[in-house]
């Protein structure tokens, strides 16, 4: 099935995620589309399949244009897509599983779909007992599951969103596999991932994606020089930050291990000093989020030490990392960050510790305009912080920091903020470390990471390399989070 | 913030009271019943004399005291359907201790007493859905159902058990205690105002503690982002405690209410909760969570309760219609909110 | 100043919704009363069960109807349900007070669980005339007389009623296993219970003339008059597990019809028992072939003559406990207590059970003389001694021979 998509537009709020892409997609091809976090890739997909509608632009299918209101109407038209996460049901068993939304038959056949789902399974390699429960499944499994179940519907362009962050080398190499044999059945495979060995090895072209736009396409012989250009611009950066005097150790973890439910790091060892700025890059879910929780107390190691300025914390709760003068900023502002309700002022008042029972509303108004001046936050300290603009919001989760912490722990620390308010940003963070202040930060921002930081903790699939930012480029970077350097 | 309220939420809660109205009426049509004649029956059943006044006002004190205790919860983003085991809690632990003290203290004392272990017997067993929801990860719904159930089997145990009337097995409560024990109430007009100003000192002090003390704003962030509160360092589940306990404590003064109130039955019976505490839920649902509002909405649930005790009297209808009506309203206030929820979300 | 303008909208909210109200009502008043009849006299009644469940409450109801057919211009007002589960927390003296808004010049409170509560209306309301129907407060010579001159009392003597129940039930029974499904547990139960229990004995012993030993009697008391989930055992368990267990005779000391509605379901599936109702007259219709008749109350009586006391100013407070007109237990003008068979029960042995009230009548049989003994080997009654009034009434104990729970 050839699949042609013709200036798809889709903006969310301030955020043009797709601007303008024109892509065309021959059938029977392993078709790779590749870009950094936030270029666009998984949006475009989410539109092809039927998650997402564009604002604008069209989809073609064999010269046919279509319109498709959810992914269940996708998928009646051939094209399905494997997310990141399976969005399988856990508690159901895997045949449950596989005859979810298929057969409009209103008693099941049972015994035939078993048989179906086996011989589907076996053509591939998979390995999938139809009675097993879905929650005891390897991540692995349930892609494999999915897969299936997409095929048995009918599916003849497959979509598959960075499918191998989370799973094993075995598997990736069974999945690949598949992926061939597909495209030799003349099926159309879409493989959306940031890794560009995978890309080179798997696909025969490639579509790079970066800030909602198409910028190169490349049969598969480019060298990955020019990919990383594609991908990143033309402009690199150099890490500038060379001279910084640095304090006594505030955080040291020793041989730290973390793992969740798709992903584990193993022996981290890692020493940040008063006055260090430390970027941790990678793609999304690579394992900086990890670490960053667990110095903040809100993951507990499975093994290894952490010490914030000489005291042990490892498996104490978060209470007394804040007590440690800790200061955490998650990335989802309204999620974990703010309480969208709430006034400026009642955050600010939220905050405040103290023995009194009634809150002196006089002083935290005050204290909020304080901050509104200093962080630039355009609003009163009345208005409710889920009426302010995502910028705002950003200002206010910063401006809600403690002021003189020992160690701070960022997420994406200037997202949704125009060049300047990010640079002054800066210059008030700065403006902490020189009176001894930590920080550890992540960023999707190359450029920041280098700008900013001393060092730069690099992730990939739970794999960690330092790297020194005086004199490194944007290159380098670039490749590294691509997963140079890492086999 | 409050010219959008009275721009857009007023308009929209009085159409939610004629949706319920006429969704009621329909209902009532179906059954054959005029409605016109049921409104007007319940109306006058409720302020038709100053007798009939006074037992709304009866109706009313326990239920400002729930409804006050269900602001905490509420504001915490808690269901605490709990509530009513709490109000039998209150009153299990007023009726021992009265039991216990009556021929020992004078009987202010013994009332004055049996308020405060009915505020701990309340506070006990909503801290017990609140040990449940933290320790034993029951949610709070269930573990409310629960201490309910728990809680009506105990009543009914002591009522047949330990606290039987001498001679007697009946379900149909205990000894009666005598006047002395009464909250006393006026000659023609048997409503204490003991009753309505302890309830209406209970929402006052809600409406406060919730705006203006550390606590309060710490339960109200918990409620709307509890994740957010946790990571602002709010002790998410020692004020969740807290705010079990405190709803408990005032459901279980409604307890106490129920046993020595000028108009009450004056002993301990199965069910004396009497559903005030499901409809104290529908209260402050109703008021939309603003304390303000749930003085005049519990009044008018008070008034309809009451009222509705007409229809059998008069028409032979069943008296439940008077429940009909009152969850027609919240149904449709939350439909309306729910419309209006999504208007906005097309909009932005 | 925020304050006064959200008073101010909550006052406009609700008077707009009154105003809506009221005007809707008054619409409706203009609707003329009547030809100009004298105004009725009215009476009320307040009523623990529903008004036609068969049982109690429904005997009670048509006793009112009675009343109303035989008193011109009589009317009477009622409130069911007044019971902790449909009507939680509300009490006599509020009924009472609306009953009198509505017109009621004189109130009928027909329940044991009622008492309390119409001393306390009583004495609220000195003017009024109550009756607390089963009640002794306005018993001289009972243990708890302190009513107010407004209130008496009126019972009947279901004691025979009972026996002559006891006795179809020990006729009839193949296993001499007879099952008592009683309410709750005061002196009244235990009275009737105790009545039926030596109707019982005596058709084994010197009809049958069988072994008394051989003739086992069980009580179980749910907790209340009628079904209350929750808060009673389910009667219909009970009447279940009497049959499962080979009691083949229930006798229904219950306010509503579970031992008939479970031992016609038996009957059906080919098992050979019987129940006997109680209350209401007409409590057999419902399955004739399983029922062995009832003893019932027939309130009329009682009711005209409180309703005429009221109605002509002759009120005197009085305590009556009426029995059967012996000469016609059945005599709808003049009998307080009667006995209905039904099919279920044989020809042969609805004539010995005809024989049995012959007895009771002409006083050849008086079950209450002695010597009785008490359940827990006490003596009741000497030998030859015959039951006074206050021992009958304040039964304080199941009599040796009974199983089940004394309190």
């Amino acid at each position: 099935m050839k699949v042609e998509l013709k200036d798809i537009h889709k903006r969310f709020g301030p955020i043009q995620a797709n601007d303008g892409i024109t892509l065309s997609i021959e059938p029977g091809t392993l078709h790779g589309l590749l870009g950094e976090n936030g270029a666009g890739k998984s949006t475009l997909m989410k539109v092809l399949s039927g998650f997402l509608s564009p604002d604008r632009g069209e989809i073609r299918l064999d010269n046919k244009t279509i319109r498709f209101d959810s992914p269940a109407e996708a998928v009646a038209l051939g094209v399905g897509m494997l997310h990141q996460d399976p969005l399988d049901f856990p508690a159901l068993r895997v045949i449950d599983n596989f005859l979810l939304g298929s057969p409009r038959e209103f008693l099941l056949d049972r015994k035939y779909h078993q048989t179906r789902l086996a011989e589907l399974a076996n053509r591939f390699g998979f390995r999938l007992d139809p009675e097993a429960r879905v929650s005891e499944l390897s991540i692995g499994e349930r892609q494999q599951l999915e897969i299936v179940r997409l095929l048995a519907l009918g599916v003849n362009v497959l979509i598959l969103d960075e499918p191998t962050t989370a799973i094993s080398t075995q598997q990736r190499e069974s999945l690949f596999r598949a992926l061939s044999q597909l495209t030799e059945e003349g099926k159309t495979v879409i493989f959306v991932s940031h890794k560009l060995d995978e890309v080179k090895s798997l696909c025969s072209k490639v579509t790079v994606l970066a800030h909602g736009r198409v910028t190169g396409e490349a049969a598969m012989d480019c060298p990955t020089k020019e990919l990383v250009k594609m991908m990143f611009g033309q402009v690199l950066t150099v890490g500038k930050r060379c001279e910084v005097r640095l304090g006594e150790p505030i955080l040291e973890l020793q041989n730290l291990s973390l793992s969740d439910w798709r992903l584990e790091v193993k022996d981290l060892s890692l020493k940040v000093q008063a006055g260090e700025v430390v970027g941790l890059a990678g793609l999304e879910g690579s394992g900086q989020q990890l670490v960053l929780r667990a110095c903040a107390g809100l993951l507990r190691p499975s093994a290894g030490r952490i010490w914030i300025a000489h005291r042990d914390m490892t498996g104490r709760p978060y209470q007394d990392f804040i007590e440690a003068s800790i200061g955490y900023m998650p990335a989802a502002r309204l999620e974990e960050g703010l309480i969208a309700g709430m006034t400026l002022a009642e955050h600010i008042a939220l905050t405040e510790r103290g023995p009194s029972l009634f809150i002196d509303w006089t002083m935290a108004v005050e204290r909020a305009s304080q901050r509104i001046r200093e962080f630039n936050i355009k609003g009163q300290p009345t208005t409710f912080v889920g009426n302010l603009s995502g910028g705002n919001q950003q200002r206010t989760l910063l401006s809600l920091l403690p002021s003189q912490p020992k160690l701070l722990l960022m997420e994406h620390p200037t997202r949704g903020l125009d060049m300047e308010s990010m640079e002054y940003i800066w210059r008030l963070l700065q403006a902490l470390t020189q009176q001894g202040t930590a920080i550890l930060f992540i960023s999707s921002d190359p450029e920041e990471l280098l700008e900013r930081s001393d060092r730069i903790a690099i992730f990939f699939g739970g794999k960690v390399r330092m790297m020194d930012t005086c004199g490194a480029s944007l290159f380098d970077l670039g490749e590294s989070i691509g997963g140079k350097g890492f086999e | 913030m409050n010219k959008e309220f009275i721009r857009r939420i007023i308009p929209l809660q009085i159409a939610a009271i004629l949706l319920a109205l006429s969704l009621s009426a329909v209902i009532l049509t179906i059954l054959s019943i005029s409605p016109i004649d049921a409104f007007s029956l319940i109306l006058s059943g409720a302020f038709g004399s100053p007798a009939k006044l006074a037992y709304v006002l009866t109706a009313w004190a326990p239920l400002l005291l729930c409804s006050a205790g269900l602001l905490v919860t509420f504001a915490a983003g808690l269901w605490n359907i709990g509530i009513e085991g709490q109000v039998v809690m209150g009153a299990v632990f007023a009726t021992g201790l009265m039991r216990i003290l009556q021929d020992s203290l004078p009987p202010s004392a013994v009332l004055l007493l049996a308020a405060l272990a009915g505020l701990l017997g309340g506070a006990l067993w909503g801290m017990l859905v609140g040990g449940l929801r933290r320790y034993g990860s029951v949610n709070e719904i269930f573990g409310g159902l629960g201490l309910n159930f728990i809680a009506g089997s105990l009543t009914v145990y002591l009522i047949l058990g330990p606290w039987k009337r001498p001679g007697i097995g009946s379900t149909s409560g205990t000894e009666p205690f005598p006047p002395s024990l009464w909250l006393p109430g006026f000659k023609d007009f048997q409503a204490s105002p003991i009753e309505m100003i302890l309830g209406l000192i209970a929402i006052a002090s809600v409406a406060i503690a919730l705006r203006d003390t550390h606590f309060g704003l710490r339960l109200r962030a918990v409620g709307m982002n509890m994740k957010a509160a946790f990571l602002k360092g709010v002790p998410v589940d020692q004020d969740l405690f807290l705010a079990f306990g405190l709803c408990g404590a005032l459901a279980g003064l409604a307890g106490w209410v129920l046993i020595v109130g000028t108009s009450a039955r004056h002993n301990l019976y199965p069910l004396i909760s009497s559903g005030y505490g499901y409809l104290a839920i529908l209260v402050v649902l109703l008021a939309n969570l603003k304390p303000f509002w749930s003085v005049p909405i519990s009044f008018s649930f008070a008034a309809i309760s009451m009222g509705s005790l007409q229809l059998p009297l008069q028409r032979q209808l069943d008296s439940s219609l008077g429940g009909v009506i009152q969850g027609m309203l919240v149904l449709s206030v939350l439909v309306i909110n729910g419309i209006r929820s999504r208007w906005l979300r097309h909009e932005g | 100043m925020m304050g006064s303008k959200k008073l101010w909208m909550v006052v406009a909210v609700f008077t707009c919704l009154a105003m809506l109200l009221t005007a809707c009502g008054e619409k409706k008043k203009p609707e003329p009363a009547k030809a100009p009849e004298p105004a009725p006299f009215v009476f009320g009644v307040v009523l623990v069960g529903p008004y036609n469940d068969h049982g109690w409450s429904e005997a009670h109801y048509m006793g009112g109807k009675y009343a109303e057919s035989k008193i011109p211009n009589a009317k009477m007002i009622y409130v069911d349900n007044v019971n902790p589960g449909a009507k939680p927390g509300v009490t006599i003296p509020q009924v009472a007070e609306d009953l009198i808004s509505k017109g009621a010049r004189i109130i009928f409170t027909t329940s044991d669980d009622f008492k309390d509560g119409t001393l306390e209306a009583a004495k609220k309301y000195p003017n009024i005339p109550f009756v607390n129907v089963s009640g002794d407060h306005a018993w001289k010579e009972g243990k708890d007389y302190k009513a107010p001159n407004n209130l008496s009392n009126f019972m009947g003597r279901m004691e025979y009623g009972k026996m002559i129940a006891g006795c179809a039930a020990a006729l009839t029974t193949q296993t001499g296993k007879i099952g008592y499904l009683g309410p709750l547990i005061n002196d009244e139960t235990r009275r009737l219970a105790v009545s039926a229990y030596l109707g019982a004995k005596y058709a084994w012993t010197n009809i049958l003339k069988k072994d008394p030993k051989k003739l086992k009697f069980k009580a179980t008391w749910i907790g209340f008059w009628f079904n209350i989930p929750g808060q009673t055992l389910d009667p219909t368990k009970v009447a279940v597990d009497f049959y499962k267990s080979g009691y083949d005779v229930v006798i229904s000391g219950i306010d509503t019809t579970e031992a008939l509605v479970e031992a016609n379901k038996m009957a059906k599936a080919g098992k050979k028992v019987r129940a006997i109702q109680y209350d209401y007259k007409e409590a057999c219709k419902e399955a004739e072939e399983v029922c062995l008749g009832v003893p019932y109350f027939n309130w009329g009586p009682a009711y005209v003559k409180a309703v005429k006391m009221a109605l002509e100013n002759r009120w005197t407070q009085y305590w009556d406990w009426d029995g059967p007109d012996w000469k016609d237990i059945n005599h709808p003008d003049t009998s307080a207590v009667g006995f209905v068979k039904s099919r279920g029960l044989s020809q042969e042995n609805a004539e010995k059970v005809d024989g049995f009230i012959k007895g009771l009548a002409d006083g050849s049989i008086n079950l209450f003389k002695g010597p009785r003994q008490f359940q827990n080997g006490k003596t009741y009654l000497k030998e030859g001694e015959v039951a006074t009034d206050l021992q009958v009434w304040y039964f304080p104990q199941l009599l040796q021979g009974m199983e089940g729970r004394s309190k």
